[in-house]
């Protein structure tokens, strides 16, 4: 099975030693890491700690990761992931860390099509869980324009600098019409 | 050394699992739901459930209380997911029909009480299968919690059928010198 990935634009690649410095700049940036929520890496050996930890969980079946690499510039614009596999219930949580100057639908959708597609047809996964907070308005609103559904929301999931986090819970199976619609348009829908 | 309390409610009593309970644990999760079952129990299970049960309250993973009334037992309220640190945790409410709704209430509230004052537990959450839990959807209701999610196809059944589950949520508001106190507000 192949992991690594060519989108249209992108290469949605794993990550090698060499990537230290770009998941060092992706991390560290305030802009990316503010939805999830987490604090910027203020050191690169938090970097490499992280590529390590990426490896770790990838080769414990727990989580894949993968650096979304732009084709014309070779500049890495985004990480994007699948965590806590759930074998048993054919499930994952779907992750995006971008440069809020690619976080765009079009961009978000090509990305996303291309690791579904992996999850779905490869992995034979039914259910993919994308947790986002109320203020991540741009992937609230791509994660709707894609198709996902709004299960809810979980309360009080962590805490993080003083303050209880909410999550928003938005799923897409398999079997939704909006997948369904995206395998015979080779895309997802965006608004 | 006890790592699971008495805990007395209006009617009845909480306590520790012991040897005896095996015939009341295979009765009781015979019932297909969620948390920390994933088949009917058979008599080992119930024996390696009374084991682990203190093993969970030990290293505070989870807990899991007889609900007794008149010498008999007749539910389990259990602690899964425990995580200190979140200060929150996923439990399951089992009953037999002679235990009430009003003594499972009266059970359940003084469980959550016991949890937030001796622990600082704050956010309790139940999951729930949309069919056949109708009976603890009440009573958990009736002791504040909220539907907050319907997650969709969460639960696997078979090779090709999935089930969505209910997610429910009661969040105590805790101010910080009641955290010192361990007083609920």
């Amino acid at each position: 099975m192949n992991w690594n990935l060519s989108t249209e634009h992108y290469y949605v690649r794993f990550a090698h030693e060499e990537d230290i410095p770009n998941i060092y700049a992706l991390l560290g940036s305030k802009e990316v890491v503010k939805n999830h929520p987490k604090n910027p890496m203020v050191v690169e050996a938090q970097a490499m700690d992280e590529a390590r930890r990426m490896v770790m969980q990838f080769e414990a079946k727990e989580a894949a990761f993968w650096l979304v690499e732009e084709k014309t510039s070779g500049k890495v614009i985004a990480r994007i992931s699948f965590q806590k596999f759930n074998w048993v219930n054919a499930s994952a949580q779907l992750k995006v860390d971008i440069f809020s100057e690619f976080k765009t639908q079009s961009i978000l959708a090509e990305l996303i099509y291309a690791v579904t597609t992996l999850a779905y047809e490869d992995l034979s996964l039914h259910r993919l869980e994308w947790f986002l907070l109320n203020q991540d308005t741009c992937s609230i609103e791509a994660a709707k324009a894609f198709g996902f559904n709004h299960d809810g929301q979980l309360k009080n999931y962590f805490e993080f600098e003083g303050s209880w986090i909410d999550y928003q819970v938005f799923s897409l199976l398999k079997t939704d019409t909006a997948w369904q619609q995206a395998i015979k348009h080779n895309g997802l829908s965006t608004l | 050394m006890k790592f699971v309390a008495n805990v007395d409610f209006n009617g009845g009593q909480l306590r520790p699992l012991d040897k005896s309970d095996v015939d009341a644990i295979v009765k009781l999760y015979q019932k297909q739901t969620l948390a920390g079952q994933g088949e009917k129990a058979i008599k080992e299970h119930a024996e390696r459930m009374i084991t682990l049960s203190v093993q969970m309250a030990a290293t505070q993973r989870g807990l899991m209380w007889a609900i007794e009334v008149d010498g008999q037992m007749l539910g389990m309220l259990s602690l899964y997911d425990w995580q200190p640190t979140s200060l929150k945790t996923l439990m399951r409410l089992d009953a037999m029909p002679e235990l009430t709704q009003q003594l499972q209430i009266d059970a359940l509230r003084s469980g959550i009480d016991y949890l937030a004052q001796k622990y600082h537990l704050r956010n309790f959450s139940f999951q729930c299968l949309p069919q056949g839990e109708e009976s603890v959807i009440e009573v958990i209701k009736c002791v504040g919690f909220d539907q907050q999610a319907r997650l969709r196809d969460f639960r696997r059944l078979n090779q090709t059928e999935f089930s969505d589950v209910l997610v429910f949520n009661k969040i105590l508001e805790l101010t910080e010198e009641a955290l010192l106190s361990g007083e609920q507000i």
